[in-house]
């Protein structure tokens, strides 16, 4: 116990390289084995990653957990690992959404299965490495190693544009983070280390600080997508495999705002200041352009996917407005996004397996066809639009409540997102769940197990979160405390 | 101080000349022509050792075998070992290519580069490089029975390079007319004491162009993708790899040593150069259909991020872009031993839109070009991102800012080619006709070029101290006890 506790952020980031090796060695044609060493292997990291949140202390707000041994000395670069509140509620989340896109893609993925699922695996490893790195250089490496995978994931699985969305995808996120490595590389200069506990505490010229922030803003905004850099996400996740559109939404936009809240607020707290307002626009305009898009779109994931950008926009509002309720707010608003649009997407890839359509006018009447999965749409389309009792509504009123302590203005367009939020999702459910049968999906498949089982994990996170937030937000209180305090 | 002639110092040189020149020799009398080979792989291991204890010390004032060229050498025989490897499966289908001649112009053109490593003054220097350089217009001529064009290539990487030699002459004229000498260490005292100052700059910028050609930097880039294309593949990854890491570790040694006061100017000659080679490579290989045509191209543009470390004009950022150039060493020659496994069993593969749905008939070479290709782009976590990590590094150190900048942003438009060739292989879906069957002489070098290629990516501390240790030692050993 002692060892799995001082190594229990590597075992968990690590564990899945396990199931890589032994994959490798199982010959391809023997799909079934493949599929299930590669479940098993990560309900184990699963569950490691909630003995985690089990033995995480929430009255501190320090780095715990860490784990700090050399890497390359010569530049002063550690091999340094760490979680806080802000990050740890990450690490469950990925490795519970790669778990819902093994699951949901067992039947799906009919070619190169063994390549699909090593990609997965290896998807896993980078993304909680991002979450847990403490060192500026395994955090670029985690953080670019995600689109090898996630290049290969769109290109080689996924609909008709499949190429173009992927080279735009990678171009597009490579872009926004050279500039972030000339940041990275520019402290190290500075201060002589790319520890990040030690570069939270330097103060930087304002000028400096400025540019340092653009730098590491332009990779976060990319990724989140705030609104002018949006246009690859629509692509991505259209064209990319469920699993993909569910890895995407549910973790790699928040990478965005997670970077947002680790690095570019602390480290740079004064450029932060001077260019929230900038940004809190941006924000806006995100969740009302993006909203408005959502209701002319046809096509069903990329609505979902502008539903997203929207989404998104209401969590950088959040961590903009430097208000402890809001930043917490946003950060479980990036939970709550990743679970619930993760399911929407998987709701969509499961109709889409049936009638390989996804546009909404193919659809009408499905809940005759379909009972049981109109019941779990609804569910997860309440939450996305903020109902009470839902997760989505503690996170957007928490954001609003915090926006609304510190600029009443924004929150009153905000506000409106929610409204044109409601209006698209309905009319959304209503078009391809009521009105009449359309006889295309007159004769439908039920849900198979696997299916079932990636539905019903997410609804019960649903209600949990909706009914009792404390649990989730109690990890994040001391952090989140500590973090504004010293932006003042 | 007389002149020591001290043969156990040359040693390795020597032995190479002789059994090269054997091979010439008894190269009619022998029927079955993989003897060469194996004479070869002895001959290579066999300076594996010698280099590893031949005695450190001068050889008339000309030669010095010493710690920094000892170590680029021994990187040198590992890499002409492996690619000897590639070339013994490459043979094996294209008989016409005298094995004989093969293996004896490899070995001389090793010489050359060793020459050229130990080279004390400019005119051993030149020599040696030019003697590194004639081995290798004729082992890209020999491809002749193959490939017509083949000779066009090679007269035209001639021509260029007896142009670059007349380059460098020009050079050591002016260098001599205003210094009186040739020896790097006289050239630095002279600069020391401020002598001549911008004479010695006109002179370096004639040298430089002397290198840059081999280098295949803008604007003197002109042969390098008709030369690659024409090569026999294995010569082509020699080409790229292991004339480019001697070429740019002898131009590092020629600034260390004698022209190390006027570094800074040298750095500031050096920007446009290197940004134009990196724009233009990238751009370049955008369009490329062949591979060895876009890789000729991305060779372009890896010199140029190699030579990022030069312009910041510090000893570590030199060890940067020695460092830089091992790196694409191990990549180049892993993808060319790939390319010359594809052009063994198919020489249409070589076309990149031929190579759709490659995965499906060959994944685990796939994955392998998956892997050098990402580590090209300079993706983490493979070497070729710690590669450009460092020489990044090494620019801001030194105030260069705006030169990183605008060569990373370049890096971006370089991602596209290497993404392109993914495409194909992965994402193509086109019916493919491929049956090939590994062997040892493929699978050592590529397989083992790969572990390092994803070695160096995550744990790249041994790798990052023999360079820069290197470089430490020779920089304190040359200041303290000359």
């Amino acid at each position: 116990m002692e060892f799995l506790l001082n190594n229990i952020l590597s075992l968990i980031i690590w564990f899945p390289f396990i199931g890589i090796l032994l994959i490798l060695l199982i010959d391809k044609k023997r799909e079934t084995l493949i599929k299930w060493v590669s479940l098993i292997t990560i309900i184990i990291d699963c569950i490691l990653s909630f003995y985690l949140l089990a033995n995480f202390d929430f009255s501190k707000s320090g780095f715990q957990f860490v784990e700090r041994k050399r890497w390359i000395e010569f530049i002063n670069s550690y091999y340094f690992l760490g979680v806080d509140g802000i990050s740890l509620l990450f690490i469950p989340l990925s490795t519970f959404t790669t778990l819902l896109c093994i699951l949901i893609s067992w039947d799906s993925i009919k070619e190169l299965v063994k390549e699909f699922y090593l990609a997965l695996l290896f998807t896993n490893i980078a993304m909680v490495g991002t979450f847990c790195a403490l060192d500026l250089v395994i955090f670029y490496i985690f953080w670019e190693a995600i689109l090898i995978p996630m290049y290969l994931i769109i290109g080689i699985w996924g609909g008709p544009r499949r190429i173009y969305s992927a080279i735009k995808f990678f171009l597009y996120t490579f872009f926004g983070s050279v500039f972030m490595l000339i940041g990275i590389i520019y402290l190290y200069i500075k201060f002589g280390t790319f520890d990040y506990t030690l570069l939270v505490t330097q103060k930087h010229p304002f000028l400096v600080e400025a540019l340092l922030f653009l730098g590491f803003a332009i990779a976060f905004a990319i990724k989140v997508p705030m609104w002018p850099v949006h246009t690859w996400l629509p692509d991505a996740h259209t064209e990319a495999p469920t699993a993909g559109s569910v890895i995407l939404a549910g973790i790699l936009i928040k990478l965005g705002g997670y970077g947002f809240v680790r690095f570019a607020l602390p480290m740079f707290p004064q450029a932060s200041l001077f260019f929230s307002k900038l940004i809190l626009v941006l924000s806006v305009i995100a969740i009302i352009y993006a909203g408005l898009v959502c209701l002319v779109e046809d096509d069903l994931k990329r609505l979902i996917a502008y539903s997203s950008v929207s989404h998104m926009g209401f969590v950088t509002l959040g961590i903009f407005s430097f208000n402890p309720i809001a930043i917490k707010g946003a950060i479980l608003q990036m939970i709550n996004h990743g679970i619930v649009t993760g399911a929407l997407f998987m709701c969509v890839g499961i109709v889409y397996d049936r009638t390989h359509s996804r546009s909404i006018s193919y659809y009408g009447g499905l809940a005759t066809s379909m009972p049981l999965y109109a019941a779990f749409f609804m569910v997860f389309t309440l939450s996305s639009i903020g109902l009470p009792g839902t997760n989505g509504f503690i996170g957007e009123f928490l954001i609003l409540l915090g926006t609304f302590l510190a600029n009443k203005t924004m929150v009153v367009f905000g506000a409106l997102g929610v409204i044109i939020g409601a209006a698209y999702m309905l009319w959304l459910y209503q078009r391809v769940f009521f009105q009449e049968l359309n006889p295309n999906v007159a004769k439908m498949l039920p849900l198979k197990t696997n299916e079932l089982i990636a539905l019903i994990l997410p609804t019960i996170l649903v209600f949990w979160i909706g009914l009792y937030p404390n649990s989730l937000l109690n990890f994040m209180t001391a952090s989140v405390k500590t973090l504004v305090m010293n932006l003042k | 101080m007389g002149i020591t002639l001290n043969f156990s110092v040359i040693l390795t040189e020597i032995i190479f000349v002789l059994i090269s020149s054997l091979i010439f020799l008894i190269d009619k009398f022998i029927k079955n022509k993989n003897y060469a080979f194996y004479i070869t792989l002895i001959t290579l291991v066999l300076a594996f050792y010698i280099v590893l204890f031949v005695p450190f010390g001068e050889f008339t004032y000309a030669y010095k075998a010493d710690f920094y060229s000892s170590v680029i050498k021994l990187f040198l025989v590992g890499g002409t070992l492996l690619i000897s490897l590639i070339s013994y499966s490459y043979l094996q289908y294209y008989v016409n290519l005298n094995s004989g001649e093969y293996y004896g112009f490899l070995l001389f053109s090793l010489v050359g580069a060793f020459l050229m490593l130990s080279g004390m003054d400019l005119v051993t220097i030149y020599l040696a490089m030019e003697l590194m350089s004639f081995p290798v217009y004729f082992l890209i001529a020999l491809n002749y029975t193959y490939y017509r064009a083949s000779l066009e290539g090679a007269l035209k990487y001639f021509i260029v390079g007896s142009l670059g030699s007349i380059f460098i002459l020009i050079g050591l004229g002016v260098i001599y007319y205003f210094g009186g000498t040739f020896l790097l260490q006289e050239i630095f005292n002279k600069l020391a004491q401020n002598f001549y100052f911008k004479e010695f700059l006109i002179g370096f910028i004639f040298l430089l162009i002397g290198f840059s050609i081999k280098l295949s930097l803008v604007p003197f880039h002109m042969w390098a993708p008709d030369a690659y294309e024409s090569a026999p593949v294995p010569i082509t990854s020699f080409i790229a790899g292991i004339v480019k890491f001697a070429v740019m570790a002898t131009l590092v040694k020629i600034i260390l040593i004698g022209f190390n006061p006027l570094k800074i100017e040298i750095g500031e000659i050096f920007i446009p150069i290197i940004l134009a080679s990196i724009l233009i490579g990238n751009v370049m290989a955008i369009k490329q259909d062949n591979i060895i045509r876009m890789l000729a191209y991305s060779s372009i543009a890896h010199a140029g991020y190699a030579g990022l470390g030069i312009i910041s004009a510090d000893y570590a950022g030199y060890s940067f872009t020695i460092f830089y150039m091992l790196i694409y060493l191990i990549m180049t020659i892993g993808i060319f031993g790939i390319l010359a496994l594809l052009a063994n069993y198919k020489r249409e593969l070589l076309h990149i839109p031929s190579m759709a749905s490659l995965c499906e008939k060959a994944p685990f070479i796939s994955f392998l070009i998956l892997v050098f290709m990402f580590s090209l782009a300079g993706i983490p976590p493979t070497a070729g991102f710690i590669a450009k990590f460092y020489v990044f590094m090494s620019l801001i150190k030194t105030k260069y800012v705006w030169v990183a900048l605008i060569a990373i942003i370049f890096a971006i438009i370089g991602a596209y080619p290497y993404l392109r060739v993914l495409k194909v292989i992965y994402m193509d879906k086109e019916p493919l006709e491929f049956y090939f069957k590994y062997d040892f002489a493929f699978l050592i070098p590529v397989v083992l070029t790969a572990l390092l290629v994803l070695l160096i990516g995550v744990y790249p501390k041994p790798w990052t101290d023999i360079i820069y240790k290197t470089m430490y030692f020779y920089i304190s050993s040359l200041f303290y006890y000359s």
